[in-house]
């Protein structure tokens, strides 16, 4: 960037002179399915929010910034995206920007897949602004970059510059169940330390590493800040994705990878917002909050009747309601609109209903005395007279006959039927039974017209065979959760001729998900599930806290999930860590590397997962004992295949990274105490020895050590590492002996 | 407009602006106008249109585009009506400046102040009313004829004007723009038909620069009666920025001693600003939170305040808590004054209270989005702008003269054309 100024640089921008592009990324996949069954026909960042597709919000948001190259990276539905895309302002040539539409493979299953991508088609070739396809903002992006571009000059190892916003820990649209402590510098706001702090279960402390107070004078320990998910990367960014293939989510792979890693040297900054709005929505509560900030202004300009994305003209009353010019809207007389209300074009409002906190879609109709309270319903749906809404999204289309009751917390997928007389209870999520479609499209078409074309006008054949393959994973959905339906709609009043499905609580679909998935993905669902669990709509819209006592139902079968969630969450990276160890090792061994060789491949793979060293350790030590066969009845025969062993492989042990042989014998001790190869204790601690790989004043440290006599072990181990314990008393006795006949020697030969 | 969409109105810098507008990169009254000219004036250079009555059309279609954008920013409206305005006026002083007498048909702005009711005058008013306006519509004119060195098209505008005026010799003076330029297009069938728009636009080119230069000058003709206002050793009261109103004081200060008074105004506390100002050019200035306007009104001769819009009944838009101020100085009897250029007359009525014209904005400067819960259950509202009732307002001084509130309407019926109201 030539301009120096910064008035001069934004200014050449507005013009669209000859300076760099700005280009951004938009991952416009969510890569989890907390909005299901709303997102199972229609991708993420197509549903409305404020009548206008996420996505417009966000390319709204990043023309406000000035930039000018959009590449869309999109996964599912890619077809309806593109589609969206080209029916939006946004293709017009008079729009400034340059929006390419990137299709990526089915098997990305995570932001880094997706990064690795953006690497392997080389989007990118300078600094890029990186978000989500899910973005509402108002902020000045190229600010940040200009900042980020300073900072380079200065120090080219900051690679990326996050955006963060102060909220107050309570904010509304700052996710609990998805949040991160943030520990910066107060000077640079470089970022020192990412902890990322799940909702539950309730995470109460964070670790600091020392070096970071000390080697900084000033730290602010920040746990008010929302994660606006916007990023300004520097073009190496994807280039690190690809070079660390286990990265997966940009937080809590990259970002702590990066600042954990003691092999890339890399900064990371932040920007701390000062006025501005970003948010993203992740989740059905940030949905609802980041609605209610947008119907409060908290997003101007970037409001109803102002800079609508996709173009529509609201009228602002007040009390923030706002109802679409035009005249195109019928309110009875005597129906009552609330507060923070926006009311689309071509509804009907009959008599006696009340709307209040609510969003309504374009060509609905609301039935006489109906009340709808905080609810979000797309566009096209017809809710029957005398109907109660509280606090649900209902998907386009919908269709709720008369005296139904929509609990809070329903997620009512695009189409259904309910009713009359339904009653729904509270966090039930409902979408079309297979079979039933038919009669909801032709319904559609003939209501939300716009974006039904967006499905038909799909005519080639990458979109085909994306829609397919959309269909093959929607309907194993289906699949399962039509195998349960019978226990699930026993509670549940639908009313005659409804087509709904009903989908179960809780976890038990998802898991069968991640199996299909295959185990790469793991770690992300299951975060992705921990925060659905708190961020349902369930908790948006009563405090956490409250939730648990007043919502027993939900609550009793999600709690213990949660918890044995977190637990394995926990140990996973270690688990993960382990098979990786183990795997390499198979390979070294049976193809014969040298020594030198696997050690490398150990340290990158420990470096990759950032594991203490005592993993390697142990999972090399396993591995070499697992190797040793074990030969019945001959103990010579025995020891020669230890000696072999050892003797081939047992200086790797040292090789990974660090000698400490007391944490060798311990290790080996837990190892064969653990297997059936106690009996092997006595001669490999024999064969290492006679190796160098241990000495004697490692044995004897391990000897003194409490642990080793199976101190605080479990009773069935206690007795087997008791066992190698006596074992090693009897090789230090040897010691003690051969010294004294040593000594005894020396004083021979004098 | 002709069936065949204009190329022009696919210009990227309309898009440019109307999304700037939306996106509310151009804030201000007078940024927007002068944003709006420089763009109508690139239209105009690069629209092609065979009659005046096409060009009307391409204008107001630029203008309703933007006007949609950013229907706060009355400016932007303005502007449009008034080049609408300029042109008709340069062009019927084109077509009637060689034939008929020129005096006849020439509408300027000054003689419609000085005569009013501009569009009831039928027969020739004296050459002598206003002979400067008079030298410089037709000396444009014969410093253009003489320009074009190709025949032709010379002779077609030559034919243009004459079948106009001929048109107009039969028809009243209230239709001329209508019927006048419907005429056009049939003589100039068959003919180049660029020719019409080669003639012409050198002059609008002029009238269009015409606007500019009062938009640029606003500041020193509003306040080049300054000291006529105020007076020495008088307390004067005023709040937020407004670069009239600076202009205004310190065009006074070289005159008189007064102290100025300024108002913090929250949440924008652009108080603070204006008081650094005034006080950089040694007025003597006393900066006070809004909560003491009431307090101190008893002391104050004076209300000057800026305005956003002036609307036809002789009401205004103006910053958030000049309500608070002008109610306090009614209550006093203190005058209050507003100082605009007139570029923010606008013909439209706030009879009703329309709430959404108070332009609401982030409610972050009122209360932190930093609260957190607080703002889960407190409904904020940020107006940019106060309604001041006519009642409330004693006179407008404007660059175009002082007005009390009363003659607002006919201000703005003498600056713009009727059918304009409504772009």
């Amino acid at each position: 960037m030539a301009p120096r100024s910064s008035a001069s640089t934004t200014k050449e921008k507005l013009i669209g002179g000859e300076d760099e592009v700005l280009q951004a990324i938009i991952l416009a996949d969510s890569f989890n399915k907390r909005f299901k069954p709303l997102t199972t026909r229609k991708p993420r960042c197509l549903l409305p929010i404020c009548n206008a597709p996420l996505l417009e919000w966000t390319f709204e948001s990043l023309a406000l910034a000035g930039v000018k190259e959009i590449f869309v990276v999109c996964r599912s539905h890619s077809g309806q995206v593109k589609a969206a895309i080209a029916e939006s302002k946004w293709s017009k040539p008079g729009s400034g920007i340059k929006i390419t539409t990137i299709l990526t493979a089915k098997e990305t299953y995570s932001p880094g897949d997706a990064m690795r991508d953006v690497y392997t088609r080389g989007l990118v070739t300078s600094d890029f602004v990186l978000v989500a396809g899910d973005l509402v903002s108002n902020v000045r992006i190229d600010e940040v970059v200009r900042v980020h571009k300073e900072r380079r000059k200065t120090n080219k190892d900051a690679i990326m510059t996050m955006v963060v916003k102060e909220s107050g820990v309570n904010h509304r649209t700052r996710s609990k169940g998805d949040s991160a402590v943030f520990v910066l510098d107060a000077e640079t706001s470089e970022c020192l330390h990412y902890e990322p702090v799940d909702g539950h279960p309730k995470k109460s402390t964070v670790q600091i590493p020392r070096e970071i107070l000390a080697e900084h004078p000033e730290l602010e320990i920040r746990n008010d800040l929302i994660d606006c998910c916007i990023d300004v990367c520097s073009a190496e960014v994807p280039s690190l994705f690809q070079d660390n293939f286990d990265y997966l989510d940009l937080r809590r792979d990259f970002v702590h990878g990066v600042l954990t890693s003691d092999l890339l040297m890399k900064n990371i900054h932040c920007y701390v917002l000062k006025e501005g709005y970003a948010a993203r929505v992740k989740d059905t509560k940030s949905y609802d909050a980041i609605s209610k900030d947008i119907l409060s202004r908290w997003t101007f300009p970037l409001v109803p009747d102002d800079n609508h994305p996709s173009g529509h003209v609201y009228e602002h009353l007040r009390g923030n309601k706002y109802i679409a010019k035009g005249d195109t809207v019928t309110l009875s007389r005597t129906c009552k609109i609330g507060n923070n209300t926006l009311i689309g074009s071509s509804t009907q409002v009959y008599d006696n209903a009340i709307i209040t906190g609510s969003v309504i879609g374009r060509h609905c109709v609301i039935g006489n005395g109906t009340v709808i309270r905080g609810s979000y319903v797309f566009d096209g749906t017809v809710i029957g007279p005398n109907c109660v809404i509280e606090q649900s999204i209902i998907g386009a289309g919908v269709s709720i006959k008369e005296k139904s009751t929509v609990m809070k917390g329903c997620l009512l997928g695009d189409g259904v039927m309910v009713g009359p007389g339904a009653k729904i209870e509270a966090f039930e999520r409902l979408s079309v039974k297979p079979g039933m479609e038919v009669q909801m499209d032709v319904e559609e078409d003939s209501e939300d017209e716009d974006e039904d074309k967006g499905d038909d006008d799909s005519e080639e054949e990458v979109e085909e065979d994306g829609l397919t393959e959309d269909d093959t994973e929607l309907d194993s959905d289906i699949e399962e959760v039509e195998k349960i339906q019978d226990t699930l709609k026993a509670k549940l009043v639908l009313g005659r001729d409804s087509n709904a499905l009903v989908w179960p609580r809780g976890p038990i679909l998802d898991d069968d998900e991640e199996d299909a998935e295959g185990p790469d993905n793991f770690t992300n669902q299951r975060l992705v599930r921990l925060a659905d669990n708190c961020s349902d709509l369930a908790d948006s819209d009563s405090d956490n806290d409250s939730d648990a006592s007043t919502d027993s139902n939900s609550d009793s079968d999600e709690i213990p999930i949660e918890a044995g969630g977190a637990s394995l969450l926990l140990s996973q990276p270690q688990t993960e860590f382990k098979r990786e160890v183990k795997l390499s090792l198979d390979r070294a061994f049976e193809e014969g590397h040298s020594v030198d060789n696997a050690a490398v491949e150990l340290k990158t793979l420990r470096m990759a997962s950032n594991v203490p060293l005592v993993h390697v350790r142990t999972g090399v030590v396993a591995a070499i004992v697992d190797r040793i066969p074990i030969v019945e009845g001959n103990p010579g025969e025995q020891r020669q295949a230890i000696g072999k062993m050892i003797g081939r492989w047992g200086e790797l042990i040292n090789r990974i990274g660090g000698i400490d042989g007391v944490e060798t014998v311990t290790v080996l001790q837990a190892q064969c105490a653990s297997s059936k190869r106690v009996a092997l204790f006595g001669p490999i601690l024999v064969a290492l020895y006679q190796q160098d790989i241990v000495d004697e004043d490692d044995i004897r440290g391990w000897h003194e050590l409490p642990v080793s006599q199976g101190v605080g072990a479990l009773l069935s181990e206690a007795e087997e590492l008791k066992r190698c314990w006596t074992v090693g008393s009897r090789m230090i006795e040897q010691f003690d002996e051969q010294e004294s006949s040593e000594e005894d020697d020396d004083e021979d030969s004098e | 407009m002709s069936a065949e969409p204009n190329p022009v109105l696919n210009l990227p810098a309309i898009e440019v602006l109307t999304s700037k507008l939306r996106r509310r990169q151009v804030v201000g009254s007078r940024p927007a106008a002068l944003e709006t000219l420089i763009l109508l004036r690139q239209v105009v250079a690069k629209a092609r249109f065979s009659n005046i009555e096409q060009l009307v059309e391409i204008i107001r279609t630029v203008g309703r585009r933007l006007v949609q954008a950013q229907p706060k920013e009355h400016s932007v409206g303005n502007t449009v009506r008034k080049v609408l305005h300029h042109i008709r006026e340069e062009y019927n002083t084109a077509t009637k400046g060689t034939s008929a007498a020129p005096s006849t048909t020439s509408f300027s702005i000054s003689k419609f102040i000085s005569q009013g009711q501009p569009k009831r005058q039928n027969t020739g008013s004296g050459p002598n009313h206003h002979p400067q306006a008079m030298m410089k519509a037709t000396s444009t004119w014969v410093n253009h004829v003489p320009a074009p060195p190709q025949d032709g098209r010379r002779a077609s505008v030559q034919i243009n004007r004459k079948e106009d005026v001929q048109q107009e010799e039969e028809d009243d003076d209230d239709s001329t723009d209508g019927e006048g330029s419907s005429a056009g297009p049939s003589t100039t069938t068959g003919q180049d038909p660029d020719a019409f728009a080669k003639g012409l636009k050198p002059v609008l080119m002029e009238a269009i620069q015409d606007v500019l230069d009062e938009l640029e000058t606003v500041y020193d003709t509003v306040s080049k009666n300054a000291k006529d206002h105020v007076h020495s050793d008088e307390i004067i009261l005023t709040l937020g920025m407004s670069r009239t109103v600076e202009a205004f004081l310190k065009a006074a200060a070289h005159h008189r001693n007064f102290t100025v008074i300024v108002a913090e105004t929250g949440p924008s506390y652009s108080g603070h600003a204006m008081a650094a100002s005034l006080s950089a050019s040694s007025i003597s200035t006393i900066l006070v939170p809004d909560s003491s306007i009431y307090a101190l009104m008893s002391r104050v001769n004076k209300v000057f305040l800026g305005a956003h819009a002036i609307l036809a009944n002789g009401g205004a838009f103006a910053t958030t808590g000049t309500l608070l101020a002008a109610t306090a100085a009614r209550t006093h009897s203190t005058p209050v004054v507003i100082c605009a250029g007139q570029f923010k007359l606008t013909p439209k009525w706030n009879l009703y209270h329309e709430y959404g014209g108070l332009d609401f904005g982030d409610p972050g400067d009122v209360l932190g989005f930093e609260e957190g819960l607080l703002t889960d259950g407190v409904d904020v509202v940020n107006p940019h702008y106060d309604y001041l009732a006519p009642e409330l307002i004693d006179a407008f001084i404007t660059n175009d003269g002082d007005h009390p509130p009363s003659s607002i309407y006919r201000l703005i019926k003498e600056t713009y054309d009727d059918e304009d109201n409504d772009l």
